[in-house]
């Protein structure tokens, strides 16, 4: 079995490091000719994530997941979420923006947490008809991260639950502290209208 | 938003294709000057040579080194001024989880594939944080312990500090501990444990507790970083260093054994291996640990006299007491003016046990120093066992009530009861370690709201 889980590591490992090649190259000409090709890092980039969150979710599986928790600060994390979405969801019509409430370091999974964010802002891309706003706030010692929409919203809540939702629930789970652990919510409150992915952090 | 048009790159990785990658994005920030190091030796030599700016250094170096590994070895012989970028770059998910368990971290660390743009944010970020401690590491590397706490408090208060509250009290800890004040990083380091149960603010309680040789505490506390993080190999080390002076050296031993097949080029884990198979009686290990340490810790002024001293100890305690003279006759007497009174002390010593002609008088010339000098505990045993087989008894037995009544005596215990049945003399140190013992119990009626600490082994 562990066997198995290093075959599966190094292949992404290898992959991530080819993937890399290929954006230095597109950044190259980009850079060259003046052409943005911004489409196409985002297309690799994508390609890394959905990688690396197959490892993960295998992690969850065999249930040797672990947070690695480290001091972060909330405005990093939701400066690189905007770096990594902004143009994408610019080039369909959609406005992303930023409103983080939360000054001080928290203790988090800085990567879990960014691909998990990452991940929402793609999803409300998908429904939204012009607008997605990503928020981070305190709550009574929870951090609390939130991506609204102002699509539809969800057609049936809870929403069906797809391996994607069950691999969230999971990683917000793995952050625990003091006994308090934490949690996924999705609704339809969204401020903007929409549907409303809400990561709750202790 | 920096300028890094000016700034000196060096791009560290074993894989051509990548190390082009890496300077290409590095280019597209605005870099001019990008220099290449395709593996540890040459990355060293360059960072040796010519200090860059920004170090971009991939995790995976060949040849069962780490980038991670590099970071150390520069911290370890003060290869990376204050000023310097270090950033790891990685394919792997799993060095997250080194950084968030380590004491030693780089300045950040960042997971390919990335762009141009996302590492500008990070460099940039580096560099505000670098400029809002700058004065604060000043203080530190110069030792002003006092006032890079009174940098780093008022921190703590204002307003700009608040996005770095963590390393905050991060770097609070480590300067207690740094200055010696073990009390203070001790509660410094539970202080962080309340916001959130780190493993290296863990390790940093075991540390101070061990420093107040509080070893049963330090060893628990140390126990469950381990058992949380098997990758945190530093932490094994201060496990293993525990253990000794509990006097449990074969834990000890295998402890370093296992970690040391995992990092086998960590030639100050060998030498830790090679102390705690000395002190476990198992000397082949001890043997070819040092051998090791010798024939391939290459960094320049990386083999200590004291080293030189262990192998030989190694030699004399395999019976081999001719390469053990060879080792210690090799040494230039340049080499051996320079060490310290301990090493000179402990080169005597094992002179006078390989080779009674050549060493009785350099010992006996050292007797005055040694008498009574509190040299380490390692020294110490050299001079012990010299004294007993030089028939020096009263240097010897000095020695034993000196190394039972100190912080060491567990850790050396079982050596002192070998060396004196050796010689025949088990009763003598047994009435020594009674002697010591009463003179605990007396010391503690005296002044009774002192702390107990450890007794040792009855």
């Amino acid at each position: 079995m562990h066997k198995l889980l290093d075959m599966l590591a190094s292949g992404v490992h290898d992959a991530k490091n080819q993937l890399f090649i290929a954006e230095s190259i597109i950044a190259a000409a980009e850079a060259a000719h003046g052409i943005p090709l911004g489409e196409a890092r985002y297309a690799i980039e994508s390609a890394a994530n959905r990688l690396s969150r197959t490892l993960t979710a295998y992690h969850l599986m065999r249930h040797d997941a672990a947070a690695a928790v480290t001091p972060t600060i909330v405005g990093d994390v939701c400066d690189e979420v905007m770096l990594a979405q902004k143009k994408h969801l610019a080039e369909r019509g959609i406005t992303l923006t930023v409103d983080c409430q939360v000054i001080d370091e928290w203790p988090l999974d800085r990567d879990l947490v960014t691909d998990m964010l990452n991940n929402a802002v793609q999803n409300a891309g998908r429904f939204a008809r012009q607008a997605v706003h990503l928020s981070a706030t305190t709550d009574d010692e929870w951090l609390c991260l939130t991506v609204d929409d102002d699509g539809p919203g969800f057609a049936t809540l809870p929403p069906a639950s797809g391996t994607g939702l069950v691999v969230a629930e999971r990683l917000a789970e793995l952050h625990t502290r003091h006994a308090r652990q934490g949690s996924l919510q999705l609704s339809n409150g969204s401020s903007l209208g929409g549907a409303r992915f809400e990561l709750r952090l202790p | 938003m920096s300028d890094y048009s000016k700034k000196r790159f060096l791009v560290i990785d074993d894989q051509a294709q990548a190390r082009d990658a890496l300077r290409t994005i590095a280019q597209q920030v605005g870099a001019f000057s990008v220099e290449f190091a395709a593996n540890y030796q040459d990355a060293i030599f360059r960072i040796r040579n010519n200090t860059p700016d920004i170090i971009l250094c991939d995790y995976m170096l060949g040849e069962g080194r780490s980038g991670q590994q590099l970071l150390e070895e520069l911290r370890r012989f003060n290869l990376l001024p204050d000023e310097t970028i270090f950033m790891m770059v990685t394919g792997e998910q799993s060095y997250e989880q080194v950084v968030s368990a380590v004491e030693l971290i780089p300045d950040d660390y960042i997971i390919k594939p990335f762009s141009p743009d996302k590492l500008l944010l990070r460099l940039d970020r580096i560099v505000a944080k670098k400029r809002f401690f700058d004065r604060y590491y000043k203080e530190k590397r110069k030792q002003e312990y006092a006032n890079a706490l009174a940098i780093l408090e008022a921190s703590r208060e204002s307003e700009e500090g608040r996005p770095y509250r963590f390393e905050i009290l991060r770097q609070r800890a480590e300067v207690f501990l740094a200055s010696g004040d073990v009390q203070s990083a001790e509660s410094a380091y539970r202080g962080i444990l309340e916001a959130y149960d780190f493993p290296w603010a863990r390790a940093g309680v075991a540390r101070s507790l061990h420093r107040q040789n509080r070893l049963q505490e330090a060893r628990e506390e140390i126990e469950r970083v381990v058992a949380r993080t098997p990758h945190f190999f530093d932490a094994g080390d201060l496990k293993a260093t525990i253990c000794m002076a509990q006097g449990e050296h074969a834990e000890a031993q295998q402890v370093l054994d296992e970690m040391a097949k995992k990092t086998p080029r960590n030639y100050l884990r060998k030498r830790l291996l090679a102390e705690a198979a000395t002190l476990n009686g198992d000397t082949e290990t001890a043997l070819a640990a040092m051998t090791d340490v010798l024939a391939n810790d290459t960094m320049p002024g990386a083999i200590s006299a004291e080293d030189r001293l262990a192998t030989a100890r190694g030699h004399v305690n395999a019976g081999d007491k001719i390469t053990a003279e060879k080792v210690l006759l090799g040494l230039r007497d340049t080499e051996v003016q320079k060490m310290t009174l301990a090493e000179q002390a402990s080169f005597a010593a094992l002179l006078a046990l390989c080779s009674p002609e050549k060493g009785k008088a350099r010992f006996a010339g050292l007797r005055p120093a040694m008498l009574g000098s509190d040299f380490g505990a390692t020294t110490n045993v050299d001079i012990l066992r010299a004294a007993l087989s030089t028939g020096d008894h009263e240097l010897a037995d000095l020695e034993a009530d000196h190394l039972m009544a100190g912080p060491d005596a567990k850790k050396v215990f079982s050596t002192l009861r070998a060396q004196y049945s050796l010689h025949g003399r088990e009763k003598d140190l047994r009435e020594i370690q009674r002697q010591v013992a009463l003179k605990r119990i007396h010391h503690e009626e005296l002044i009774p709201e002192k702390p107990a600490g450890e007794t040792p082994p009855a």
